[in-house]
């Protein structure tokens, strides 16, 4: 990747009246990257990409494309352009009409314009004789295509995304957020996109910015965002995750306040370290804690029922219920599943290299 | 739900009814005018057609109808502008008064007509205008455009601003959106608004009867000479006043159907 940013963010804020929806927000985008903007709704990811493209403007801040301050630029000027989360395609015109939209606007000649749609339509594998259907005829996976042939068409610096996927059944869904995946890395261009859905971000993106109350609270890739969380809220965004308030004993060991954890391992690594009374967050996801049987050890160990088993295709989950009455979530693959009965009293464990201290309560 | 046989048979009585209470004394018009008695008796003793020749040669049947005519589409079309505007106003735009402009612009549709003539007739009176069918136009316009503008607005209510948003993204200037993407996707409701302008404004009688002067719309007319100097002429002019409206209603839904099915339904998902 390019050390010169595409885009630059420097305290940009956006009020709505007494509401602040954007708190200072600085961010570098660099050339070629595909960056997802994850938050839930209300967080100001919407807002933050409307400002970006141009269609919203902010109360502050600076924005460079480039070389270029653009906070300014109203969006038919900019070089950017966005897939609508209702895709915005013009009902009142023919699938070839839409994708060629921006290129009328720069007055290229039909037939070059036409041989541009063209190719788009292959790009996206949507055959040409698309390119005279109505926008009415097309089902949901085909408009998002549609949608994505219009944009490249504008062949823009920066191609924004506001949830376009949101309204797509599961299955459409999946197979797009690849397909997305797989353009991006054939066009090369950079793609910001925003979404709620974490799940969403991991497959297609490069870095992960996750976003909370107008602010970002952790920008990184996703396997960092996975495994290294910075605060409750970003290990909780992220499906199912066992957290544990501890503080530090006298020997620099972290202690369940709530949970009674055995910590086996007494020359823990200084991650796991925490000074005498300071109070943290354990983190450990479901897929790394085992069951432990016979007289096996692990660096951190609870002892609890088994409540419940779901059976989710290749892998399965289990509920186990702490001394304390809290539930704490396991999972295995389904080859390696556990073979004990609900109701049976188990010792989990898990070691420290998949534990993650998250700093504060 | 299923119903009983009885209850279906009734229902259908009850629609036959319906029907033939609306549309019976229109066609009784019908049959008046193609009476040759002068006065109006039923049932008829003996059909002509002469009538309708009358009213087609008379020149004041003529004047009539260039009169009705003309007040008719001058308020059509400036209907058809200004709804197109008050609907942007109306449904699209976020400004300051907005919730106070709806309100106020759709009160004229309630006034009842009798009284918002009498005033209007006043104000005329007031600034020394002489009344004409020109100051008819004015009046029905009073009446219709708040009309014409929420028909259009309804249309504008339901079309997606993102639409607008991304032609600007794509970069389209304010023009350009208008041309390529605001007017096409209201144009329907601007035909509908347009034939509804039409229609109200030809067979205005409340309105037209305070401001009109000395000039005479063809419902003005025909109220006249209901209620003295009745002839046959009077129910053929009716009906020929009558299938006016309907020639123009089929060319709208004709217009409409041409609209969609190049549109695809342009109506939104």
């Amino acid at each position: 990747m390019s050390p010169e940013p595409i885009l630059r963010l420097e305290g940009v804020s956006k009020h709505f009246g007494e509401f602040t929806a954007l708190d200072n927000i600085n961010l570098e985008i660099d050339e070629g990257e595909f960056l997802t903007i994850v938050g839930p709704s209300g967080s100001g990811k919407t807002t933050l990409i409307r400002i970006l493209v141009g269609i919203e403007e902010l109360s502050e801040g600076k924005i460079w494309l480039r070389n270029n301050r653009i906070e300014e630029m109203p969006a038919n000027q900019r070089p950017t352009c966005m897939v609508f989360q209702s895709l915005a395609l013009f009902p009142h015109k023919s699938v070839g009409e839409n994708i060629e939209f921006p290129l009328k606007l720069r007055k290229q000649k039909p037939d070059q314009r036409k041989s541009r749609a063209l190719e788009l339509l292959d790009l996206l594998h949507l055959p040409q004789s698309f390119y005279d259907k109505r926008i009415n005829e097309c089902s949901g996976g085909e408009r998002q295509r549609v949608a994505l042939a219009r944009a490249l068409a504008f062949d823009p610096e920066i191609l924004f995304f506001d949830e376009p996927l949101s309204a797509l059944d599961f299955r459409l869904r999946k197979n797009l957020e690849k397909e997305l995946k797989d353009l991006h890395q054939r066009t090369g261009k950079t793609f910001v996109y925003i979404t709620h859905s974490l799940e969403e971000a991991m497959v297609m993106s490069d870095r992960i910015a996750i976003m909370r109350s107008g602010r970002f609270e952790q920008i990184a890739i996703a396997d960092e965002i996975y495994a290294r969380p910075v605060s409750r809220f970003v290990a909780e965004f992220m499906g199912e995750v066992n957290l544990f308030s501890v503080s530090g004993d006298a020997g620099g060991n972290p202690v369940g306040t709530e949970i009674e954890i055995q910590v086996r391992n007494t020359s823990l690594g200084s991650s796991m370290k925490l000074s005498k009374g300071a109070s943290a967050t354990l983190m450990v996801r479901p897929e790394t804690v085992h069951f432990l049987t016979g007289d096996e050890t692990a660096d951190f160990v609870v002892g609890g029922v088994l409540k419940a088993e779901y059976a989710l295709g290749s892998r399965t989950q289990y509920k186990v219920e702490a001394d304390n009455g809290d539930e704490l979530a396991v999972e295995k693959l389904r080859e390696d599943r556990f073979l004990g009965q609900v109701g049976d009293r188990v010792r989990l464990g898990w070691n420290a290299e998949h534990a993650h201290m998250i700093s504060g309560g | 739900m299923k119903m009983s046989k009885s209850a279906r048979i009734a229902l259908s009585l009850y629609g036959v009814l319906a029907i033939l209470f609306l549309y019976l004394p229109i066609i009784s018009v019908g049959f008046a005018s193609v009476s040759k008695a002068r006065y109006l008796t039923f049932p008829i003793k003996r059909y002509a057609t002469k009538w309708y020749g009358k009213a087609v040669e008379s020149s004041t049947v003529q004047d009539l109808l260039w009169t009705s005519l003309s007040v008719a589409l001058l308020v059509t079309i400036i209907s058809m502008v200004v709804g197109f505007f008050g609907a942007l106003a109306f449904a699209r735009y976020q400004w300051l008064f907005r919730g106070i402009f709806q309100k106020l612009i759709l009160l004229p549709i309630f006034f009842p007509q009798a009284v918002l003539g009498l005033a209007l007739l006043m104000w005329f009176n007031a600034l020394g205008i002489i009344p004409t069918w020109k100051t008819a136009v004015v009046a029905h316009l009073v009446w219709i455009s708040p009309i014409a503008t929420l028909i259009i607005a309804i249309r504008a209510y339901s079309f997606d601003p993102s639409l607008e948003e991304a032609a600007r993204d794509m970069g389209a200037s304010t023009w350009i959106v208008m041309k390529e993407i605001t007017g096409p996707l209201l144009w329907p409701g601007v035909v509908a608004a347009g034939l509804f302008a039409f229609l109200l404004s030809w067979g205005n009688f409340p309105l037209s009867l305070f401001t009109t002067g000395a000039d005479s719309t063809l419902p003005e007319w025909l109220y006249a000479k209901m209620v003295s100097g009745y002839s046959p002429l009077v129910p053929s002019v009716g009906i020929l006043s009558i299938v006016t409206s309907i020639v123009l209603l089929l060319a709208g839904g004709i217009i409409m159907w041409l609209v969609r099915s190049h549109n695809g339904t342009a109506s939104p998902r």
